[in-house]
């Protein structure tokens, strides 16, 4: 359980992929550091998504470990169900209020065993499984959560006491109070990630009012194995699909949205998604609507190349509109731009809307740390410092700073460690006040 | 303090808490209220013979993605089976003690 002061060299914010390897790379240096996020799990959007692009690796194996290694490691305070609520400077370093929110279940006793998740008898729509699965009112957030404990949600709650009846360690807690926290730190890496395009911004696609026609992120929890249905079945009716289309750009390069930058990872994962979508259901056709392709990662070009030769179809044009027949199959109404600009309508089973990368947390008001146009963190020099905020002593990675797919993530992660770790050991040199002692801190200065 | 007593503690913060979140309460009563009257609906449908979702929709009237969410949420929770397809669509049944 975390004290109510902590004394650390770093605050990284967010715990998705990039936070979390920024928080590893730092304390595997020697470095205190705290991880503070929001959700009651860490694992950010990669812990829900199926496999990754370009090398079909499980997704849950490879986050998982990562998962677990910023839970135990010992430098790393791990502060989830956490806000900041304001951050002021202190001698060149930061001092972070820190808001504790209640989980109603008492954290040193509760053992993940999920009886109160049993219990409790109201099903709520699931954000994990962007709502088309089901959670309960008290619940381990996930399968692969981690930390293993239950969360309790007080606004949704029907106050019966089941979960606390049923639970064999006393652990659910209903005079939970937020708790106050203090963190002194001396720097601070932003990893707060991204959100993906609403799916019903563009309403000529009928995304949120057509059943058929879905997001991409919940194509990514069809292809899991932890999926809702447990198969690729479509939400309208739990039909198998045999017809799937996939329309790219559907967020992205659209200035009617105002997002006029392309989202660099939705090329990728669509073409990825309709790999896996053949393996899961050898059947289906599945077919792209694309303006352009961009393959620009390594070994991404052979990636779309052996989905061609899969037969997986590429059709460039422009998708107008969808609308659907009698039996809520979606009708695609798309430009050919290959074939003399002819209009068609086809028909499919299920589209797919490949939703673009917004930003998500604006750090201006707290931080001080500008956004630039396209409402991501600002970095004043991208070519130089990737990771340099406006800010001394406060650096951004992954998806915070515009977006990018994982292994840049992990690669920007990296790179705000290092920034961070010479901003440290900058200022220790300038004071030779020591801010964090202990044996860890010796291996840095050897 | 004894086990009695405790027991006595936590019911009365309940009930407290219950009078402090009065409006959610009763919102959350009023969502489990329909929530069992549909399960028990989908029960019904599939009490002889396993179901796939647009039959269970067409006998009870419900949206098909509604009696899927609904079927998707017992799944998750073992109080339905999945059997087995029927065509492009998969086969549902109850499990024997499911009580709404
Ligand atoms: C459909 C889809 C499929 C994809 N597939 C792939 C793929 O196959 N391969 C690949 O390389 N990339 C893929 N990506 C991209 C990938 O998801 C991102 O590159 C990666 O997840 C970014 O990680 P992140 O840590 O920057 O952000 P996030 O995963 O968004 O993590 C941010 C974390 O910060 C927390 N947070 C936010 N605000 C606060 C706050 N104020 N305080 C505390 N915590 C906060 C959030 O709760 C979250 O846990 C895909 C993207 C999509 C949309």
């Amino acid at each position: 359980m975390a004290s109510d002061k902590l004394r650390v060299d770093a605050l990284v914010v967010g715990g998705g992929i990039a936070g979390m390897q920024s928080a590893l790379d730092l304390a595997d240096q020697g470095y205190q550091v705290a991880l503070v996020e929001k959700e009651a799990s860490i694992g950010g959007k990669m812990i829900a998504l199926s496999k990754v692009f370009p090398t079909l690796d499980c997704c849950s194996c490879i986050t998982t470990p990562k998962m677990s290694a910023v839970a135990h490691h010992r430098n790393i305070h791990l502060l989830t169900y956490c806000e900041v609520q304001s951050i002021r400077e202190n001698g060149g370093g930061f001092v972070a209020q820190v808001l504790k929110k209640p989980r109603y279940v008492n954290e040193d006793l509760c053992t993940g065993c999920r009886q109160c998740e049993y219990a409790c008898p109201i099903d709520l729509p699931d954000p994990f499984d962007r709502g088309y699965g089901a959670h309960r009112a008290i619940r381990v957030p996930f399968s692969t959560a981690v930390p293993q404990i239950a969360v309790l949600d007080i606004e949704n709650c029907l106050l019966c006491g089941k979960c606390e009846q049923v639970c064999p360690v006393s652990a659910v807690d209903f005079t939970q109070t937020p708790q106050q926290l203090e963190i002194e730190a001396g720097s601070i890496v932003l990893a707060t990630g991204y959100e993906v395009t609403p799916r019903d911004a563009k309403k000529e696609y009928g995304g949120g009012k057509l059943p058929n026609v879905i997001d991409a992120l919940f194509m990514e929890r069809l292809l899991a194995p932890t999926g809702p249905y447990g198969h690729v079945l479509r939400p309208g009716d739990g039909k198998e699909p045999e017809s799937i289309a996939y329309v790219q750009c559907a967020g992205s390069r659209d200035q009617t949205l105002g997002v006029p930058y392309c989202s660099r990872v939705c090329c990728m994962y669509a073409i990825k998604q309709a790999m896996l979508i053949s393996g899961a259901l050898p059947l289906a056709d599945v077919t792209i609507y694309y303006m352009d392709i961009r393959t620009f990662g390594k070994g991404y070009e052979q990636f779309y190349q052996n989905a061609k030769a899969m037969g997986i179809e590429f059709v460039k044009g422009k998708v107008a509109r969808i609308t659907e027949d009698e039996n809520q199959n979606p009708i695609v109404r798309v430009e050919l731009i290959d074939e003399g600009s002819r209009v068609v309508e086809r028909t499919h089973d299920l589209v797919v809307l490949s939703v673009g990368m917004l930003p998500r947390y604006n750090p201006q008001p707290l931080y001080g740390v500008p956004v630039a146009d396209d409402g991501f963190v600002e970095v004043p020099s991208p070519n130089i410092s990737p990771c340099v905020t406006d800010r001394p002593g406060i650096f951004v990675t992954g998806t915070a700073a515009g977006p990018m797919d994982i292994v840049d993530s992990i690669m920007t992660a990296g790179a705000a460690a290092s920034e961070a770790a010479a901003y440290l050991r900058a200022r220790k040199s300038a004071s030779s006040v020591s801010t964090t002692t202990g044996k860890e801190r010796e291996l840095v200065y050897a | 303090m004894n086990g009695k007593e405790e027991a006595k503690k936590r019911t009365q913060l309940l009930k407290r808490l219950r009078e402090e979140h009065k409006d959610t309460v009763a919102r959350t009563q009023a969502l489990l209220k329909e929530q069992n009257a549909i399960r028990k609906q989908i029960c019904q449908v599939m009490r002889d013979a396993p179901k796939t979702v647009p039959e269970v929709a067409e006998a009870t009237g419900l949206p098909a993605s509604q009696v899927l969410w609904h079927v998707t949420a017992m799944k998750k929770y073992n109080l339905v089976v999945e059997t087995g397809m029927c065509g492009e669509y998969y086969l549902y049944r109850r499990v024997e003690e499911t009580k709404i």
